[in-house]
C-alpha cells in the first residue's frame, strides 16, 4: 500500500502496538515506516479480508503537550476527512459526526461531479487517545514507484506509448485532486507517495512487476488534511505537489502541467471553469511567493 | 595547492576567511580551531565544542568575522549594515591574509557572496572582491549562500550525503542532494525561522547580542515548563511561521500589559496556574518551531531514503534544535551533524571552500557578469564538483 | 446462534442470535429497565441494522471503550447500543437502536460469556420470536429504510452506505 523504499529505513525496535493490538493474534505486516506513522497490513473482519493499521507512535523529540494535540489532532483530521468524503452522495447535507467537526460545504455548482467515495480508503475504526486508524486495504502500488517501474523502451513507438500513458495517469492525477478539492477538502501532503495505482480490477492482489501505468488514483494518507474551500489553501496544495513531483521525478517533471490542464479543465474533477482557472492563477503567486521571497533578515 | 579568500556579507556578518585544498588527504591535522576571532569571540559565550568527526579535507588558514549588532528592539537595517561592512572589509581581510601567512601570489581566487541577501551589504562586500580581483590580478568567483553553508557543514562534519536543515535569518529550508544540483524539498512559505525569532526577540526587547536567537535560547533555558498553544503551520514539506509569529507577539504584549497593570494581574497558564514569564514563551516559541522544523527534515528523510541529517545556518547553532534533530534521528537508525558557530553563523570561510571546489572545475565569474542578487535559489546552482 | 470472534479481540467472542417476529418485545424492554442480571444483552431493533460488518464496527467499539475504561453507559452490552448511534444522547441512542415495544425483529448479542450453551438456552427460552440465519441478506429485509435514514441522516440505504455509516460509528464522540 505504500513503497517499499520508505520501509527499508528501521523499526524502532522498541516499538509496542497500542491497545488492544498488543494483545491480538492477528498478524502485523509492516508495510512502511512514514516520517509520522507506521503502516501495517493486518485483517479486520472476520471475513479475513486485508486492512490497513496506521500506528502514530509518540514522538519523542517532541514536547509531549504538543506531540499528544497533534497525534489526536491529526488523526481526527484524517478520520474526518475520510469519513465525509466516504459519504458522498450518501449523507443527507453533508452531516459528519463530532461535535467539533467544521464542516466546510463548497458552493453550489463546485460540487464535484462523481465525488470521491471509492476514491479513499474507508475508515474501519480509530482510537485518537492511543493513536491508530484502520483503514479499508487499498490495493496495487504507489504513483511513485508505478512512474518508477515503467521502462522507456528503446523502440521510438514505445518511448511515444511510454508518454502518453505517463500523460494520461497525470490527468488522472488532477481530476482526482480536483474532486477532492471541489469536496471542500485539502490534503495538505500531496505527493506521489500518497497516492495508489489501484488496478480496475481491484479483487486481484497486489501485482508484483507489472509496468501499467492503468488503474484508479486512490488518495491515502490525509493526516495533513484540513476542510478549505480557499483558492489560497487549494493553490498551496497543489503547489506541493508540483514541487514533490518535481523533486521525485526529475525526469517527468515537465509532464507536470498535465495535472493542472486536468485538473482545471477536466469534466471529472469537479474544479473545471472558471473556480479552476481562480486556483491556477493563484498558484502563480504562490510559486512567485516561494521562489522570490524576501531574503532579507 | 589551492587557495582562495573569501569574502561573506549577505546579511549583518561580515566575513573572511582563507581556505587551502591539500592535494590529498592532509597528513597533519587541519586546524580550523586555530583561526582567530574578531568581536565574536571575545564577546562571545558560545560553548564551543569539538567536532568529533573525521578530518575534514580542508585547512582552515583563518577565519575572520565582524558583526554589525543594532540596538535591542530594533532590526538592523541595510544601509547601516553595508556601511558597516565597507568600515571593516579592509581591516579583515589584512588580518586574514597576516594571520594565514601567505602572500598575493600563492592566492588562486576571489570567492564572494553573490546572493541571496540584503542587496546593500552584498554589493558593499562585492565591491571589495572585484577590487581585490583586479587590484591582485586573480579570478573571481561568485558563490550562493546557501551552498556556502551545506558545503562548509559537509567538509567540517564528514557527513556525506545528508538532507539538509538550512535554518538561518533569511533562510529555511530542507535540502537534499540529487543529480548535481541543491534540491530544495521544503522550505518556509513566508517568513525564514531566524527572522520569526528576532522580531519575537524585538517585541521582547531582547538583546541582538551575540543574536536574538541565541538569547532567546538561554532565557527558554529558565523555563517552567509550560506550553503555550500555538499554530502549527506544516504543510507537506513546507512550513509557515508568520501566524505563530503573530500570535506570540500578541502573548508577548499580552504579558506587558499584564506586568504593567495595577495591581498587577499575572497571566496564569491554564493547565498548571503558574504565571508566564517571557522564558515561558521563549520556550513555547522554540518548541513549536522546532518540532516543525524537525518534522518537515524526517518527512524528507523518509521521502529520500536519508538517515543522515545536517544543520546548517545561523539558527542551526540552536543546542535544543540540535538535540531534538538528534533524537529523530536516531528513531530512525541514522545521526546527526551539526557545526558549532564558528561554522554555522555566515562566515568567510564557507565562501572560500564553496568558491574553490567551484573553481577547480573551471568555473569563474568574469567581473561584467559578478553583480549581487539578492534572490539566488539554492537549486539553480550547478554543483559539479559531485558525482 | 453464531459465535463470533472480531480480529483483534480473541478474549471477547460475540454471541449472536438473529430473531425475526418477535412477540413479547416489551417485555424484553421491560427486562432491561428492571436491570434483571439474567439479561445482560445488547438487544439491538433490525430495523436500523445495515449489515453484519455495521454490527461489528459497533461491537468493536464498544468492546474497545471498556478495554480503555471510557464507558459512557453502563456495560458493554449498553456501549453497544450506543456505539451504534452517531451522536452522543445516551436515551436517543436506545429509543433509535434498542429493543423497544414495537421492535419486530431483534438482534440479541451477548459478549464473552463463558456459557455459550446457556446463553443459547436462555436466549431461545426468553425470546418469543424465530430464529433466522444473521446473513446480510436477512438483515436487509428486516431494514426499516426511513428510520435507517433518518438515524444516521442518509439519503441511500444500502451497501453503498456501509462504510459511511462505520466510518461514523468510529469517529462517534470526537
Amino acid at each position: 500500500m505504500a513503497d517499499a523504499a520508505s520501509s527499508s529505513a528501521r523499526v524502532n525496535a522498541l516499538h509496542k502496538f497500542p491497545p488492544p493490538f498488543d494483545t491480538s493474534d492477528e498478524s502485523f505486516e509492516l508495510i512502511a515506516q512514514g516520517a509520522e506513522s507506521l503502516l501495517y497490513r493486518t485483517t479486520f473482519s472476520t471475513t479475513g479480508q486485508p486492512a490497513a493499521l496506521k500506528v502514530r507512535p509518540e514522538k519523542k523529540w517532541r514536547h509531549p503537550i504538543l506531540d499528544k494535540r497533534l497525534t489526536r489532532a491529526r488523526i481526527l483530521a484524517e478520520a474526518r476527512v475520510l469519513v465525509k468524503l466516504s459519504g458522498e452522495g450518501i449523507a443527507a447535507g453533508g452531516s459528519t459526526p463530532g461535535k467539533r467537526a467544521k464542516v466546510k460545504q463548497p458552493k453550489e455548482g463546485e460540487k464535484g461531479v462523481a465525488g470521491l467515495r471509492g476514491f479513499v480508503p474507508a475508515v474501519l475504526a480509530l482510537d485518537w487517545e492511543r493513536g491508530w486508524m484502520m483503514t479499508e486495504w487499498v490495493y496495487g502500488r504507489t504513483v511513485k514507484q508505478a512512474i518508477h517501474d515503467t521502462q522507456a523502451g528503446r523502440r521510438a513507438v514505445e518511448r511515444e506509448q511510454r508518454l502518453q500513458d505517463l500523460k494520461e495517469l497525470l490527468r488522472r492525477i488532477g481530476e482526482v485532486v480536483g474532486k477532492l478539492h471541489a469536496s471542500g477538502v485539502i490534503h495538505g501532503d500531496l505527493t506521489t507517495s500518497n497516492m495508489m495505482l489501484r488496478p480496475y480490477d481491484a479483487t486481484t492482489p497486489d501485482p508484483t512487476s507489472t509496468d501499467s501505468l492503468d488503474g484508479d488514483v486512490v488518495l491515502i494518507d490525509f493526516g495533513l488534511s484540513t476542510q478549505s474551500v480557499s483558492d489560497e489553501d487549494r493553490a498551496v496544495d497543489l503547489y506541493v505537489l508540483e514541487r514533490a513531483f518535481g523533486s521525485t521525478h526529475p525526469r517527468e517533471e515537465d509532464l507536470f502541467p498535465e495535472v493542472l490542464t486536468a485538473y482545471a479543465e477536466n469534466e471529472g474533477s469537479g474544479m473545471n471553469g472558471k473556480v479552476g482557472k481562480l486556483v491556477l492563477r493563484k498558484l502563480e503567486d504562490v510559486r512567485m511567493r516561494g521562489r522570490k521571497k524576501s531574503m532579507v533578515g | 595547492m589551492p587557495i582562495a579568500i573569501g569574502l561573506e556579507g549577505s546579511a549583518n556578518k561580515l566575513g573572511v576567511g582563507i581556505i587551502l585544498h591539500p592535494p590529498h588527504q592532509p597528513s597533519s591535522p587541519p586546524s580550523p580551531h586555530d583561526s582567530a576571532y574578531s568581536d565574536d569571540e571575545l564577546h562571545s559565550s558560545h560553548p564551543t565544542s569539538k567536532q568529533k568527526s573525521s578530518s575534514p579535507p580542508v585547512q582552515i588558514l583563518a577565519n575572520l568575522r565582524h558583526t554589525f549588532n543594532s540596538p535591542p528592539g530594533t532590526g538592523f537595517l541595510p544601509k547601516d549594515t553595508a556601511a558597516h561592512h565597507r568600515r571593516w572589509v579592509v581591516r579583515l581581510v589584512k588580518q586574514a591574509m597576516a594571520q594565514a601567512r601567505v602572500r598575493i601570489e600563492d592566492i588562486d581566487c576571489i570567492c564572494f557572496t553573490r546572493g541571496p541577501g540584503m542587496g546593500a551589504p552584498l554589493s558593499s562586500v562585492a565591491i571589495a572582491a572585484r577590487t581585490l580581483s583586479q587590484l591582485w590580478n586573480k579570478p573571481l568567483v561568485g558563490v550562493n549562500h546557501c551552498v556556502g553553508h551545506i558545503e562548509m557543514g559537509r567538509a567540517i562534519t564528514g557527513a556525506e550525503n545528508p538532507v539538509v536543515l538550512y535554518v538561518s535569518g533569511g533562510n529555511t529550508q530542507v535540502i537534499a542532494y540529487s543529480a548535481q544540483r541543491y534540491r530544495i524539498f521544503g522550505e518556509a512559505l513566508d517568513i525564514a525561522v531566524g527572522n520569526c525569532l528576532d522580531r519575537f526577540a524585538r517585541v521582547l526587547k531582547i538583546p541582538n547580542d551575540p543574536a536574538p536567537g541565541y538569547n532567546i535560547e538561554q532565557l527558554a533555558k529558565n523555563a517552567g515548563g509550560v506550553l503555550l498553544e500555538l499554530p502549527y503551520a506544516v504543510k507537506g514539506m513546507d512550513v509557515s511561521f508568520s501566524g505563530i509569529l503573530a500570535r506570540v507577539e500578541e502573548m508577548a504584549l499580552k504579558l506587558e500589559s499584564a506586568a504593567q497593570s495595577k495591581p498587577a494581574t499575572p497571566w496564569l497558564d491554564p493547565l498548571t496556574s503558574a504565571p508566564i514569564t517571557p522564558a515561558d514563551l521563549c520556550f513555547t516559541l522554540q518548541e513549536t518551531v522546532f518540532a516543525m522544523l524537525v518534522e518537515i527534515t524526517e518527512r524528507a528523510m523518509a521521502h529520500v531514503g536519508a538517515s543522515q541529517v545536517l544543520i546548517v545556518g545561523g539558527v542551526g547553532c540552536n543546542e535544543r534544535l540540535q538535540a531534538m534533530m538528534g533524537i529523530m534521528a536516531a528513531e530512525r537508525g541514522g545521526s546527526v551533524f551539526k557545526t558549532d558557530e564558528r561554522f554555522c553563523i555566515d562566515n568567510g570561510i564557507m565562501i572560500a571552500h564553496a568558491g574553490l571546489l567551484a573553481w577547480r572545475k573551471g568555473f569563474v565569474t568574469p567581473l561584467g557578469g559578478s553583480g549581487v542578487t539578492q534572490r539566488f535559489r539554492t537549486d539553480e546552482v550547478l554543483v559539479d564538483w559531485r558525482d | 446462534m453464531e459465535t463470533i470472534t472480531l480480529p483483534h479481540l480473541p478474549q471477547f467472542p460475540l454471541q449472536v442470535v438473529l430473531f425475526s417476529e418477535v412477540k413479547n418485545a416489551d417485555f424484553l424492554r421491560q427486562q432491561l429497565l428492571d436491570g434483571n442480571t439474567d439479561f445482560e444483552y445488547a438487544f439491538l431493533d433490525a430495523a436500523v441494522i445495515l449489515s453484519r460488518e455495521h454490527v461489528f464496527a459497533a461491537c468493536f467499539r464498544a468492546i474497545n471503550d471498556t478495554l480503555q475504561s471510557r464507558l459512557k453507559s453502563k456495560n458493554v452490552h449498553s456501549e453497544i447500543v450506543f456505539a451504534l448511534s452517531p451522536n452522543n444522547n445516551i436515551s436517543e441512542s436506545f429509543r433509535r437502536f434498542g429493543v423497544s415495544d414495537t421492535t419486530k425483529d431483534l438482534l440479541a448479542i451477548k459478549v464473552a460469556s463463558r456459557d455459550a450453551v446457556h446463553t443459547e438456552t436462555h436466549l431461545k427460552e426468553s425470546v418469543q420470536g424465530t430464529v433466522v440465519p444473521f446473513t446480510d441478506e436477512v438483515l436487509a429485509g428486516m431494514t426499516d429504510e426511513a428510520c435507517l435514514r433518518k438515524a444516521y441522516k442518509i439519503d441511500v440505504v444500502g451497501n453503498e452506505a456501509d462504510a459511511y455509516v462505520v466510518g461514523m460509528i468510529a469517529l462517534k464522540g470526537s
